[in-house]
C-alpha cells in the first residue's frame, strides 16, 4: 500500500512537473497594456513575449516554487514567485515606469546646450564654425541665441542686461581667466580658443547650478573632445596667417600639438581700415593636449585625464582720436603674453560613484603703452576643485564638490616704480541634489557656500530648478537662485575689501523639440545689489561704494527648423531685455549702454549638392544703445541708431579632406554705431565735442583653406567636432 | 554481466547526449533563423526578449549578447519608429554590443556591429549627427576587416558608406563596387550550414546582392 502511495505521488509530482501553464496580462500603472514585455522563469529558457493587448501564455516542466522575471524597456523589472504544480497560473502584473535619461525630462530654464547625442540640444558643435559672421568665434556663434546682446565695440558675451565680467567661463569645469584677448578700448576682442577643441558646449544664461560661481549672469562650460579618431595632420592657410595641428593616436592615449600665427597687416593694407593702426594686430598661439584613459566602463571603474596647454602673444598699436582734438590721438600700444594650463580628471567608480575634478592655472600679462607711460599688468587665477558624485538610485543623485580659488592682480607704473597688487584666496564648497519624481518630473536644489580671504567674507547661495514634461514632448521649467560675484579686479585693486554684488534670477522656460523642430520661450527676471559704485572717472574712481541696484527683465524666443526647406536649416531668434541700474558713477537708474531693447538674429544654412558647398547667411540687428551725452541734462539720454550686419559664407568641399571657406561680415555695408566718446572738458562755446564709436572696417572678408592629411582620405577639419 | 550491461547503457547515453544538441543550442539556432528573417517590431523585441533569456543562462557566450544586440539594431532602422524610441533601441543595442565585445574582445563580427549600430545612430538624424559619427562608422568597419579581412558584413556596410560618400562628392563609385563584389564572393564561398551549425553571423547576403546588382 505505501509502495503504491508512493508510486502515486512521484506519478503526480512527475505530471506535475511536465506541464505548467503561465498566463497572464502586464499592464503599466495607469492599466495601460505593455506589449514586447520579457517574461520568464528566471534561470530557465522557458518564457515569452507579451503581444500587443499586454497578454502572455507558456508553460514550463519545472516545477515547485519558481521565480518569474518580468522585464521590459523603461520599466522596473520585477520578479513573482509562482507555484508550479501542473495547475495554470494566472497574473495581472503592473510595471513601474523607471527613469529613463534618454527621454526623462531635463532642465532647459537658462540653458542651452550643444552636443551630438543629447535630445535637449540648442545647436550641434559643428554649427559654431558653421555660421556665417561668426568667423570660427565661439562666442560670435553665441551671439546668435537668445539672450545675449551683440556689443560690436566689445566682442565678449554680454548676457541679460548683465556686462561681460558677468560671465565665466570653464574648459572641462575648470575656470578660465583671461579668456578673451586683451586689447585696446573700444577694439573688438576673440576668445582664445578654437572651436575645433570642444565636443560640445553648456551655455547657460540664468539660474545654473550651485558647481559654477562668482557670476552674477551667465556660465559658458566647454568639453573638450575626448580620444580623437586617427592619426593626421592638420593645415590650414588663411588670408589672415596659417598654422598646423598634428594628431597622433595610441589604443588609450592621445596628443595633439599645434601653432598658428596670424597677422592683420597684409589684409589691413589692402582693405581701408576705420581704425588708425600704427602697428596691425599680430599673434602666435601654440597648445599641447594630452589625453590618457584607463579601464573599461563596462567591468565598472574607468576614468579618463585630460592636460592641455595653451599659450599666446600679440602686439598692436593703435592711434585713437581725441574727441574736440584734430591731431592723431593717443597712441596705444599693447602687448600681450597669455598661457592656460589644465588637468582635468574623470573616475567612474563602482557602486554609483562618480569623480571628477582638476586643476587649472591662467597667466595673463600686458604691457601696455599709453602714450609714453608703461604699464604693466598681471592677472593669475588658479583654480582647483573636486566632485564626487553619488547615485543613490535612479531616481536620486547627490553631488558635493569643493573648490580653492587663488586670485591674483598686480598693476605697476614701470617708469615711476609704482606699483600695486593684492591676492585673494577663496574657498567654496557646492552640495546638488537631483530628484526625478518620474520620467515626467525633475526637481534639482542646491548650495553653494564661499569664502574670500580678502574682502573678509562667508557667503552662501541656493539654487533651485524643476521641470515637468507635457503630454505633447514639450516641458515647462523653472529656476530661481541667488548668485555672487565679487567686483572687477579693476576696482578691487583701488579698495581690496570690496564685498560681493549680488544677483537673483527667476526663469520660466518652455521647450519642445519635435521631429527637427526646436521652439523655446523664456521670460526672466533678475535683480542686482551692492554693484560698485564710485565718483569721478572709472581709471580714477572716488568714494568707492556699493551702493548700486538694478533689474533686467524680458523674454526671449527661438524657433529653429532643419525640416520645412530642404536641405536647409535656419534659426530665428528675439530677445527683449529691459534693464535700469545704478552703477558705476550713475547717481540714477539707466539703461546700460550693453543692454539695447530689442535683439534679433536670423541664421540660414543651405546645402547644395550639386555644388558640394554650404552656403549660409545671418543677419543680427538690434534697437540701439543708450549713451551719456554730457551736452544734454541726465544721464544716459542718447540712443544710437539700430545696429544691423548681415554676414554670408560659402564652404566648399571639393574632395573630402579639402575646405575651402570664404566669408564676409556686413555685406550691405552698414555703418554701425555702438556709442559716443565725449571731450573731458568742454570747448569755448560751453559744448562737449564727440566722435562716435564705430566698426573698424566697414566690411571683414576672410578666406581660408583647410588641409587634412591622413591615411583615411575621408577626413577633414570638421570631423574633430 | 549486469553491471556490464549498465555501463553500456550509459556509455550509450552519453555518446547520445553528445550527438544531440544542447538546449543552448536548439535555443539560439530556432531565434537566429527568427530573427534573420523578420522586419516585423513585435516579432523583433520576441527575438530581443528570447536572446535577452539565452545571454542570462551563457554569460560566457558571446553568441547570444551579439544577437540579442542586432535584434535592438534591427529596431533602431525601423522606419516604423520615432527618433526617440530607435535612440532608446540603439542605447540598448550599444550597451549589450559592449557585453559581447567584454566576453570576447577583438572579435571582428562584434566589432562590425558596433559600426553598424554606429552607422543606425547616424541615419536617425543624418545632417545632425554625420559629420560627427561617419568618421568613427568608417573607423570602426576598418578596425573590423583589420581583424578579419574576410568578414563580408564588415565590408558590404563599409561599401554601403563608400558608396554614399562617392555619391557626395561625385567621384568614382568604383572602390564601393568593389567592396560589394568583394563582400558577395565571400557570401557565395561560405558553408552556410556549417556556420548555422557553429552558431556564427550569416546575415547580410541580400545586403551585398542589392548593392551589387544596383552597381551595375
Amino acid at each position: 500500500m505505501k509502495t503504491y502511495l508512493l508510486i502515486l505521488t512521484l506519478l503526480t509530482a512527475s505530471l506535475a512537473s511536465a506541464q505548467t501553464l503561465i498566463s497572464g496580462k502586464v499592464a503599466d500603472q495607469k492599466g495601460g497594456p505593455v506589449p514586447g514585455v520579457n517574461i520568464y522563469i528566471k534561470g530557465t529558457y522557458d518564457g515569452t513575449s507579451s503581444d500587443a493587448a499586454g497578454n502572455f501564455s507558456f508553460s514550463t516542466d519545472e516545477s515547485g516554487k519558481q521565480l518569474l522575471n518580468v522585464q521590459a524597456l523603461g520599466f522596473k523589472p520585477q520578479e513573482i514567485s509562482v507555484e508550479c504544480i501542473g495547475q495554470p497560473v494566472n497574473l495581472q502584473v503592473s510595471l513601474a515606469e523607471s527613469i529613463n535619461l534618454l527621454t526623462a525630462v531635463t532642465i532647459t530654464a537658462g540653458a542651452m546646450e550643444a552636443s551630438d547625442e543629447k535630445k535637449s540640444v540648442v545647436l550641434k558643435p559643428i554649427d559654431i564654425v558653421t555660421t556665417s559672421g561668426a568667423m570660427g568665434d565661439i562666442t560670435a556663434a553665441l551671439l546668435t541665441l537668445p539672450g545675449t546682446s551683440t556689443v560690436g565695440n566689445d566682442g565678449r558675451l554680454f548676457v541679460r542686461g548683465g556686462d561681460a565680467s558677468e560671465t565665466v567661463i570653464y574648459i572641462d569645469g575648470m575656470q578660465v581667466g583671461n579668456a578673451f584677448g586683451s586689447t585696446a578700448s573700444n577694439v573688438p576682442t576673440r576668445t582664445r580658443f578654437s572651436p575645433n577643441l570642444f565636443k560640445g558646449s553648456f551655455f547657460s544664461t540664468g539660474g545654473y547650478s550651485a558647481e559654477y560661481g562668482q557670476a552674477l549672469s551667465s556660465a559658458l562650460a566647454l568639453n573638450t573632445l575626448d580620444l580623437p579618431l586617427r592619426n593626421q595632420g592638420d593645415v590650414s592657410v588663411m588670408s589672415l596667417g596659417g598654422g598646423y595641428t598634428q594628431t597622433l593616436v595610441g589604443k588609450q592615449n592621445a596628443l595633439t600639438a599645434s601653432g598658428n600665427y596670424y597677422n592683420l597687416a597684409p589684409y589691413q593694407s589692402l582693405v581701408k581700415q576705420n581704425f588708425d593702426w600704427e602697428k596691425s594686430p599680430s599673434s602666435w598661439d601654440t597648445e599641447i593636449s594630452l589625453r590618457q584613459k584607463w579601464g573599461n566602463a563596462t567591468e565598472g571603474k574607468s576614468g579618463f585625464l585630460k592636460a592641455y596647454f595653451h599659450t599666446e602673444g600679440s602686439n598692436m598699436a593703435i592711434w585713437q582720436k581725441i574727441p574736440g582734438d584734430n591731431g592723431r590721438g593717443d597712441r596705444v600700444e599693447l602687448n600681450n603674453r597669455y598661457s592656460y594650463g589644465n588637468l582635468s580628471f574623470k573616475h567612474l567608480g563602482n557602486k554609483g560613484w562618480f569623480y571628477y575634478g582638476g586643476l587649472a592655472f591662467s597667466h595673463n600679462r600686458d604691457a601696455l603703452k599709453l602714450n609714453l607711460d608703461p604699464i604693466l599688468q598681471i592677472t593669475q587665477l588658479v583654480h582647483s576643485k573636486a566632485v564626487a558624485v553619488k547615485d543613490f538610485s535612479p531616481q536620486f543623485s547627490l553631488k558635493n564638490g569643493l573648490e580653492w580659488y587663488v586670485k591674483s592682480y598686480s598693476e605697476a607704473l614701470v617708469d615711476e616704480s609704482l606699483k600695486r597688487n593684492y591676492t585673494d584666496q577663496q574657498v567654496n564648497h557646492f552640495i546638488e541634489a537631483t530628484y526625478y519624481f518620474s520620467n515626467r518630473l525633475i526637481m534639482v536644489a542646491g548650495l553653494r557656500t564661499g569664502h574670500s580671504s580678502l574682502a573678509k567674507e562667508t557667503w552662501v547661495t541656493p539654487r533651485f530648478s524643476v521641470a515637468y514634461k507635457l503630454n505633447n514632448q514639450g516641458q515647462f521649467s523653472f529656476a530661481a537662485g541667488k548668485f555672487k560675484q565679487l567686483p572687477e579686479e579693476k576696482m578691487r585693486i583701488h579698495q581690496t575689501d570690496l564685498k560681493n554684488a549680488a544677483a537673483t534670477h527667476y526663469i520660466l522656460n518652455y521647450f519642445i523639440v519635435n521631429n527637427n523642430r526646436t521652439f523655446r520661450a523664456e521670460s526672466f527676471y533678475k535683480i542686482y545689489d551692492n554693484l560698485v559704485t564710485y565718483k569721478g572717472p572709472a581709471t580714477d574712481p572716488q568714494n568707492l561704494a556699493q551702493n548700486g541696484s538694478g533689474f533686467a527683465r524680458g523674454i526671449d524666443f527661438f524657433y529653429r527648423d532643419r525640416k520645412t526647406v530642404k536641405n536647409t536649416d535656419f534659426w530665428i531668434t528675439y530677445s527683449f531685455v529691459d534693464s535700469k541700474r545704478s552703477y558705476a558713477n550713475f547717481d540714477a537708474k539707466v539703461q546700460p549702454s550693453f543692454a539695447p531693447k530689442h535683439n534679433g538674429s536670423v541664421v540660414i544654412k543651405h546645402f547644395v549638392s550639386a555644388l558640394k558647398s554650404q552656403v549660409g547667411t545671418s543677419w543680427s540687428w538690434n534697437s540701439g544703445y543708450t549713451y551719456h551725452n554730457p551736452n544734454l541734462p541726465g544721464e544716459m539720454q542718447g540712443k544710437t541708431k539700430a545696429y544691423s550686419d548681415m554676414s554670408i559664407s560659402w564652404s566648399y568641399l571639393p574632395r573630402p579632406n579639402i575646405i575651402l571657406h570664404a566669408a564676409c561680415s556686413n555685406v550691405l555695408g552698414r555703418s554701425n554705431v555702438f556709442g559716443y566718446r565725449y571731450a573731458s572738458q568742454p570747448d569755448e562755446a560751453g559744448a562737449f565735442a564727440s566722435l562716435p564709436v564705430g566698426q573698424g572696417a566697414r566690411r571683414f572678408a576672410f578666406i581660408g583653406l583647410f588641409i587634412t592629411l591622413s591615411k583615411d582620405k575621408n577626413a577633414n577639419q570638421l570631423n574633430n567636432l | 554481466m549486469k553491471k556490464l550491461t549498465l555501463i553500456f547503457a550509459l556509455f550509450l547515453t552519453v555518446l547520445n547526449a553528445n550527438a544531440q544538441e544542447s538546449p543552448y543550442q536548439k535555443a539560439m539556432k530556432k531565434e537566429i533563423a527568427k530573427l534573420i528573417e523578420t522586419d516585423s517590431l513585435p516579432v523583433l523585441q520576441q527575438s530581443a526578449n528570447a536572446f535577452a533569456r539565452i545571454c542570462e543562462l551563457n554569460p560566457k557566450e558571446w553568441q547570444p549578447y551579439y544577437y540579442h544586440a542586432l535584434a535592438y539594431t534591427y529596431q533602431g532602422v525601423n522606419n516604423a519608429l520615432t527618433a526617440d524610441k530607435k535612440d532608446e533601441a540603439l542605447a540598448k543595442a550599444e550597451e549589450i554590443a559592449q557585453k559581447a565585445d567584454g566576453v570576447s574582445p577583438n572579435n571582428s563580427e562584434i566589432v562590425a556591429l558596433q559600426g553598424f549600430i554606429t552607422m543606425a545612430k547616424v541615419s536617425v538624424d543624418p545632417s545632425g549627427r554625420g559629420q560627427s559619427l561617419s568618421g568613427q562608422v568608417m573607423q570602426t568597419f576598418g578596425k573590423a576587416l583589420a581583424l578579419n579581412d574576410k568578414n563580408p558584413r564588415a565590408l558590404i556596410l563599409l561599401a554601403q558608406m563608400e558608396y554614399g560618400m562617392a555619391k557626395f562628392f561625385g567621384s568614382g563609385t568604383e572602390k564601393a563596387c568593389g567592396s560589394a563584389k568583394q563582400s558577395l564572393a565571400i557570401f557565395a564561398g561560405q558553408d552556410q550550414a556549417a556556420l548555422i551549425a557553429d552558431l556564427q553571423p550569416t546575415w547580410g547576403r541580400n545586403l551585398a546582392e542589392k548593392m551589387v546588382k544596383g552597381c551595375q
